[in-house]
């Protein structure tokens, strides 16, 4: 039976993997932290599992379980990410379809939300993932009034960040 | 707003760009307790030497050492004391390695060995510490049968009474039930402190195997 769970959970977890890197590409920077907050995620996940109806999707779910651990446990025992710059060329730059000033502006907009606090990242990330306010809302638990309130102050931060 | 659009372009564009993590080592993740279980045995280790030698320390009995050496067996004590703790301090330094060891192992395969090295390692402290007891033990009883003032008095007086076999065989058994009293209870104790973390290793391990067929 629990073997049972563990191959389910595996195996969702192996498909929508990318759900977590993509939160760990937002709240971490370079390999090591990012590897790091990946198996905090997964551990999180993994016992959070049993309590995983199969009302919502997983990743509905997984959305969940993972932003908050990114924004609650991660952030207890690593401090020092927000201030660590991004290092972008890493990810990001390809060589087809090079646009130079494209691409500036790319990284000036991950430097700027960098410096968004972790609650704030986790709106950005729901709406870089084309969430819509309702799923917003169940995912982090606020109102979808709220989410929208706090998403427009966002993007007045980053307007404020960008252009000082 | 515009730049988050952009983002947002960028973001789709490098979805699939990220290293895949396999099943296997999404497994190895969620049973990394392996790791805290042998810290857990690691720090009870350490506890117990520490509680030990304080004790040692400062509660240092006039009478007991006195007894030894009117026995003859003070100097051997001493000798047996540092053996003991050095080979006490030669198995934390193994606790630790085999910590270091789990902790920062990524395979399945080399996790299983050291969960194995480690539940070995710890027999043997077990065993080593029951063992010293009954080494001690026996040391101090021969040296009371056979320079003790007090016990040679007895005996001499056991001698001249009638039913001495009977006697004698009281005393032995008197004997052997408080060693097998102070025996179970040293027993039980590291039954009960390894035990337990012991087979939430093993159980750990039963885990591993189904994973790495």
């Amino acid at each position: 039976m629990s073997q049972d769970l563990e191959q389910s959970f595996v195996k969702q977890l192996k498909e929508n993997q990318n759900i977590i890197h993509k939160i760990c590409r937002l709240y971490t920077s370079g390999q090591d932290a990012h590897n790091d907050l990946f198996q905090e995620i997964t551990i999180q996940l993994w016992k959070a599992y049993p309590k995983f109806r199969g009302d919502s999707k997983f990743t509905t779910w997984a959305y969940r379980v993972a932003l908050n651990t990114a924004i609650t446990l991660y952030r207890k025992s690593t401090r020092s990410i927000a201030t660590t710059e991004f290092d972008n060329t890493k990810h990001f730059i390809k060589q087809e379809d090079y646009n130079y000033e494209e691409e500036e502006q790319i990284k000036l907009m991950y430097k700027a939300v960098y410096q968004l606090n972790d609650i704030e990242k986790a709106l950005v990330f729901m709406y870089l993932e084309d969430k819509d306010y309702e799923e917003i809302s169940e995912t982090l638990g606020i109102s979808e009034v709220n989410a929208r309130v706090k998403m427009n102050r966002i993007k007045g931060k980053l307007k404020k960040i960008l252009n000082p | 707003m515009e730049e988050l659009d952009l983002l947002k372009k960028d973001w789709k564009k490098n979805e699939n760009s990220f290293k895949q993590v396999s099943e296997n080592e999404i497994y190895k993740m969620i049973h990394k307790n392996s790791s805290s279980v042998v810290k857990w045995i690691l720090i009870i280790g350490i506890i117990e030497f520490v509680v030990i030698t304080t004790l040692g320390i400062f509660m240092p009995d006039d009478n007991y050492s006195k007894t030894l050496e009117k026995n003859h067996i003070g100097t051997l004590m001493t000798i047996l004391t540092v053996v003991n703790y050095c080979i006490v301090i030669g198995f934390i330094y193994l606790f630790y390695k085999n910590f270091k060891n789990i902790s920062t192992t990524d395979s399945v395969r080399k996790l299983m060995k050291n969960i194995l090295n480690t539940r070995k390692t710890v027999q043997y402290y077990v065993w080593y510490n029951l063992g010293m007891f009954v080494l001690i033990f026996i040391i101090i009883l021969f040296s009371f049968c056979f320079y003790d003032e007090k016990f040679s008095e007895m005996f001499d007086k056991v001698q001249l009474k009638e039913n001495a076999g009977l006697i004698w065989s009281a005393i032995i058994g008197s004997f052997i039930i408080v060693f097998a009293v102070m025996f179970s209870l040293l027993w039980l104790f590291y039954k009960v402190i390894y035990g337990f973390l012991l087979r939430k290793l093993h159980k750990n391990y039963q885990e591993l195997k189904k994973i790495d067929l």
